[in-house]
């Protein structure tokens, strides 16, 4: 158990393989979830928004129980939902900042929730117990996920005109960092790989190729042509540079509610 | 198959388990067949549904009832009849 918890002090961690990679998932998870939230309201339709409202709630959900799995390894979940500063998460570049519009919305769905699928795909068939266990659910309420990104994207991308092209240029904008995210070049990914807890790259390229490759291609982006942005790299919180901004970080925490929490 | 950026309307229909008809419980308006399928879900989650489906407005054809939601599916007389 105190393995895992190499370096933690009460307000500054430096998890070991197995809960870096947990809590990337979660925090990306918990951004999305807040990303998808903004959309409740302002979504194309009412149908629409209620999706969004369900899927933010399939998120948050997700997050929750990743959350919670930190606890086998020795970490307090409250304290890792609810104390960190934004410099402290280790959500996917991809969600630092609200998106602009609903082209760049559905991009999200497809590229980012797509990645993080395909992340809890390979984790549920690795060797944590508790991924093997927990994960098949989410990947179920995810498949809705999957549906409404490849329809509304294909379907974007069809119409043609300005529409189309927003929708490019947001996955195209994406693409790079969030492939760097899901694929980890350094040696504590390695470590993960090497105690079967997640697939081998190209078993991840490859699954990842299959679940959105053909719906970019609707939009003339093709995966294999995407090189991963390494550049500025942080080990430490498995993602490139940056960080989500304050407000959504100030909402993932409950900052307005802290007082009012029962655990 | 509705594939056109146009809204549709959807019949809803569901059933809690197995042995129980499908019963109506509602509808949804989606822009095509795929999405129809993600809004109903989403939208009619209250259950956990043995079995969900949706059929286009459009498919229903009334039999002894021709006002309503269905007016303009009733099918045209075969002539001599």
């Amino acid at each position: 158990m105190g393995e895992e918890r190499a370096g933690r002090d009460s307000r500054v961690m430096t998890p070991a393989p197995l809960a870096r990679h947990i809590l990337s998932l979660a925090d990306t998870k918990r951004l999305l979830g807040i990303r998808y939230s903004d959309w409740l309201l302002g979504s194309p339709s009412i149908e629409t928004g209620i999706a969004a409202s369900s899927m933010s709630q399939d998120e948050w959900g997700h997050a929750r129980l990743l959350y919670a799995m930190l606890k086998r390894l020795g970490f307090d979940p409250f304290e890792v939902e609810h104390e960190r500063p934004a410099a402290r998460y280790y959500s996917a570049p991809a969600l630092d900042r609200p998106f602009a519009d609903w082209a760049h919305f559905v991009a999200a769905v497809v590229v980012v929730d797509g990645a993080l699928s395909v992340a809890l795909e390979s984790f549920a068939d690795g060797k944590f117990a508790l991924a093997r266990s927990r994960v098949p659910k989410m990947l179920a309420e995810e498949e809705y996920h999957r549906r409404f990104g490849a329809a509304w994207f294909s379907r974007l991308a069809a119409a043609g005109g300005e529409g189309a092209a927003r929708l490019r240029d947001s996955a195209g904008a994406m693409l790079p960092t969030t492939l760097a995210w899901l694929l980890p070049a350094d040696t504590v990914h390695d470590t993960l790989v090497a105690d079967g807890h997640v697939w081998p790259e190209d078993r991840v390229r490859d699954r990842c190729r299959r679940r959105v490759g053909d719906t970019l291609a609707t939009a003339g982006i093709d995966l294999d042509a995407v090189e991963p942005a390494r550049a500025g790299w942080d080990p430490e919180r498995r993602r490139g540079p940056g960080a989500p901004g304050e407000e959504a970080v100030e909402r993932a925490r409950g900052d307005l509610n802290r007082d009012l929490f029962v655990e | 198959m509705r594939t056109g950026l146009d809204e549709g309307v959807y019949e809803v229909f569901a059933r809690k388990s197995r042995g129980e008809p499908l019963r109506h419980i509602g509808y949804i308006d989606a822009p095509g067949d795929e999405l129809a399928r993600v809004y109903a879900w989403k939208t009619y989650d209250e259950e956990n549904w043995f079995e969900m489906c949706v059929v286009p407005r459009g498919a229903v054809i009334p039999v002894n009832r021709v006002e309503g939601p269905w007016a303009k599916n009733v099918p045209e007389e075969t002539p001599g009849s």
